[in-house]
């Protein structure tokens, strides 16, 4: 079975994402901060990674410039999913421009179920 | 020949021959002559003569290299007769001459006619160039003339404004400035007061805009009103507005400048942004769980439903996604106010995003049993725009008459070429707008309120928000309505060149 993980401090929000995945097959493990995040993706190798970007301890985009230095996780896809405004970003969050390519994918919180369904299904698919 | 005033012109020769030449041609016509036989001579004329000579015939051939002593010094102080020069053959000297600022030069085997059409056209140059002295003394005068006699109450009144006012003359030298604008750009009267404002206030924009105030056809002034260009200064930010001085003869004798610090607004504007991403940040993050528990439930992922939950939770999640579009439609808004509805700028297949977008609307418009017809013109050529905001466009007003019109109905989107436009065309046969309501309905929160459309849902903020977006474009929109048969909204939008 194929391993998700997914990192967001919103815990309704990831239970209702993990039982949706869940339910189209997948295993879902689940983290609340980045750092626990980081933790839990180096021992559980997922095959995809769902990331937040408001988090406590660690923000995602500095969660995805740790895993893409990581020789060994960088290969991971990543998706970062987040309800900030994007004009907000760019004023607030510049210094992390560069890092919108890192990530493999981009999705604007809130997501369609099915919009976030059929996201991860391409990913496991290339995999 | 010469119907002309008598001018006076000033004869240097030391060829006495030559001299009583050129002083008899010129007697004839009745003009004035003196004579000087050397420099010294010329020199002694020009500071004793109270007017000045308008012409000096100068022989190039003056011992000790004298003739061009005597150029140069009348260039360096800037007095205005015209050097017309005499030499044997006008050969090295002339040239040297006429680039030292002479104005032209004559042959000495001259023939009178030759003589006179050389100082005819030397008399034109120097008429004009006295009237273009004139002209500028005017200007010059009208300033500075009102910087001696500054009423002491106007300057009390000026010096009691919260703004920065400075006012330069025609040539953008500072002649006054109140007491803000001493304090905001760091002026020192006693220093300052004449000298080219590019080196009083660092601000090559401030410049710019005087420079073109001064430049500007006194008809033409009214014209830059309204426009306030935002410039910065160090680390305030002013909001300018640059007039001409017109003087009461029509002609522009200066600029003012009135300077508006908005540091602090901006400062606040920006406190004011970041406030409400943060707010729409803290309402969509709990909506989206809303969301996914929703659908999770609904989708018998949490257990089987009876079909009265899952009608209810269907009816839920419609309620959470309106207040998604609310929370995104005031985002949008803002950043239209805030002139960021372009966010960037790249080559757009319209086509393809059109399609996209009808695929997503396609639900709905089954939903409600209306048609929902596309015609897109093949070979569309790519549209320089920002996607987001094209996206926003085929979005509003599709969704608009699908919502707009009753079950049944028919929705035809067009995306066609017209001229160099490319036009996007929505048409539906709804319930139509009343000719009252038509001028309104791009105003932000207009929501047209009938008994038809109470039943739906919306922020009213969709046709003002297509409308910035369309403007930022340079885009048109134009709508067309007949109430109880149909609405049409046409937007143009012009491919760049």
């Amino acid at each position: 079975m194929k391993k998700i993980a997914l990192v967001d401090d919103d815990v309704d929000f990831s239970e209702a994402t993990k039982l949706l995945l869940q339910s189209k097959g997948y295993e879902v493990v689940l983290a609340h901060d980045g750092k626990e995040g980081l933790d839990m993706i180096r021992s559980e190798r997922p095959d995809l990674i769902i990331l937040d970007v408001m988090m406590p301890e660690m923000n995602g985009y500095d969660v995805c410039v740790v895993l893409k230095e990581d020789e060994a996780l960088k290969d991971i896809p990543v998706i970062l999913l987040t309800a900030v405004d994007q004009a907000f970003f760019r004023t607030t969050y510049s210094k992390h421009m560069g890092l919108m390519t890192e990530a493999d994918e981009y999705i604007a919180k809130p997501v369609a179920s099915e919009d976030l369904v059929a996201c991860v299904e391409s990913f496991m698919r290339e995999a | 020949m010469l119907i002309k005033p008598s001018i006076n012109v000033l004869v240097v020769e030391n060829d006495i021959g030559m001299m009583q030449k050129c002083r008899e041609l010129l007697l004839n016509e009745g003009h004035w002559v003196r004579t000087a036989e050397s420099v010294e001579e010329a020199v002694d004329i020009i500071q004793r003569q109270p007017s000045e000579a308008d012409i000096i015939l100068l022989s190039l051939e003056l011992p000790m290299g004298g003739s061009m002593t005597l150029i140069e010094t009348l260039q360096k102080a800037r007095r205005e007769p015209l050097i017309m020069g005499i030499s044997e053959d006008c050969g090295e000297e002339a040239l040297e001459a006429m680039e030292a600022g002479a104005y032209d030069c004559i042959r000495r085997n001259f023939t009178e006619a030759g003589f006179w059409v050389k100082m005819n056209r030397a008399l034109e140059t120097h008429r004009l160039r006295r009237q273009l002295g004139v002209l500028k003394r005017e200007r010059q005068d009208a300033l500075t003339k009102s910087k001696v006699h500054h009423d002491e109450n106007i300057l009390t009144i000026l010096n009691s404004l919260t703004d920065a006012l400075v006012v330069t003359d025609w040539q953008t030298n500072l002649v006054l400035f109140n007491r803000v604008a001493g304090r905001l750009f760091e002026l020192n009267k006693n220093e300052v007061l004449g000298k080219p404002v590019s080196e009083c206030i660092p601000s090559d924009e401030l410049l710019s805009f005087l420079i073109r105030a001064v430049k500007m056809d006194s008809s033409l002034a009214t014209l830059m009103a309204g426009e306030e260009p935002v410039i910065t200064i160090g680390e305030r930010t002013l909001q300018v507005h640059v007039d001409p001085v017109v003087s009461d003869a029509g002609t522009v004798i200066g600029a003012v400048a009135l300077c508006h610090d908005v540091t602090t607004v901006e400062a606040m504007d920006k406190l004011r942004s970041d406030f409400l991403s943060m707010v729409s940040h803290e309402l969509k993050a709990p909506l989206s769980s809303l969301l996914m528990q929703i659908s999770v439930v609904n989708d018998g992922m949490a257990g089987e439903l009876t079909e009265k939950q899952s009608e209810l939770l269907s009816k839920a999640k419609e309620k959470a996604k309106g207040m998604i579009t609310l929370v995104n439609d005031l985002l949008d808004y803002r950043r239209i106010q805030e002139g960021k509805s372009i966010q960037k700028i790249e080559s757009l297949d319209l086509r393809e995003i059109l399609e996209r977008t009808i695929e997503l609307m396609r639900l709905s418009a089954e939903d409600k049993q209306i048609e929902l017809t596309t015609e897109i013109m093949e070979d569309l050529p790519l549209f320089s725009g920002d996607r987001g905001g094209i996206q926003a466009i085929f979005v509003n007003l599709i969704s608009n008459a699908i919502k707009y019109t009753p079950s049944g109905g028919a929705v035809r989107v067009t995306l066609t070429m017209a001229g160099k436009d490319i036009r996007f065309k929505v048409v539906d046969n709804g319930m139509g707008i009343a000719p009252e309501d038509l001028d309104r309905i791009f105003e932000k929160f207009y929501r047209i309120k009938t008994e038809q459309t109470k039943s739906i849902a919306g922020s009213g903020l969709g046709l003002s928000i297509v409308k910035g977006i369309v403007d930022a474009h340079n885009g048109t929109i134009h709508v067309e309505s007949q109430p109880g048969e149909g609405t049409t909204f046409i937007v143009s939008l012009p491919t760049q060149e």
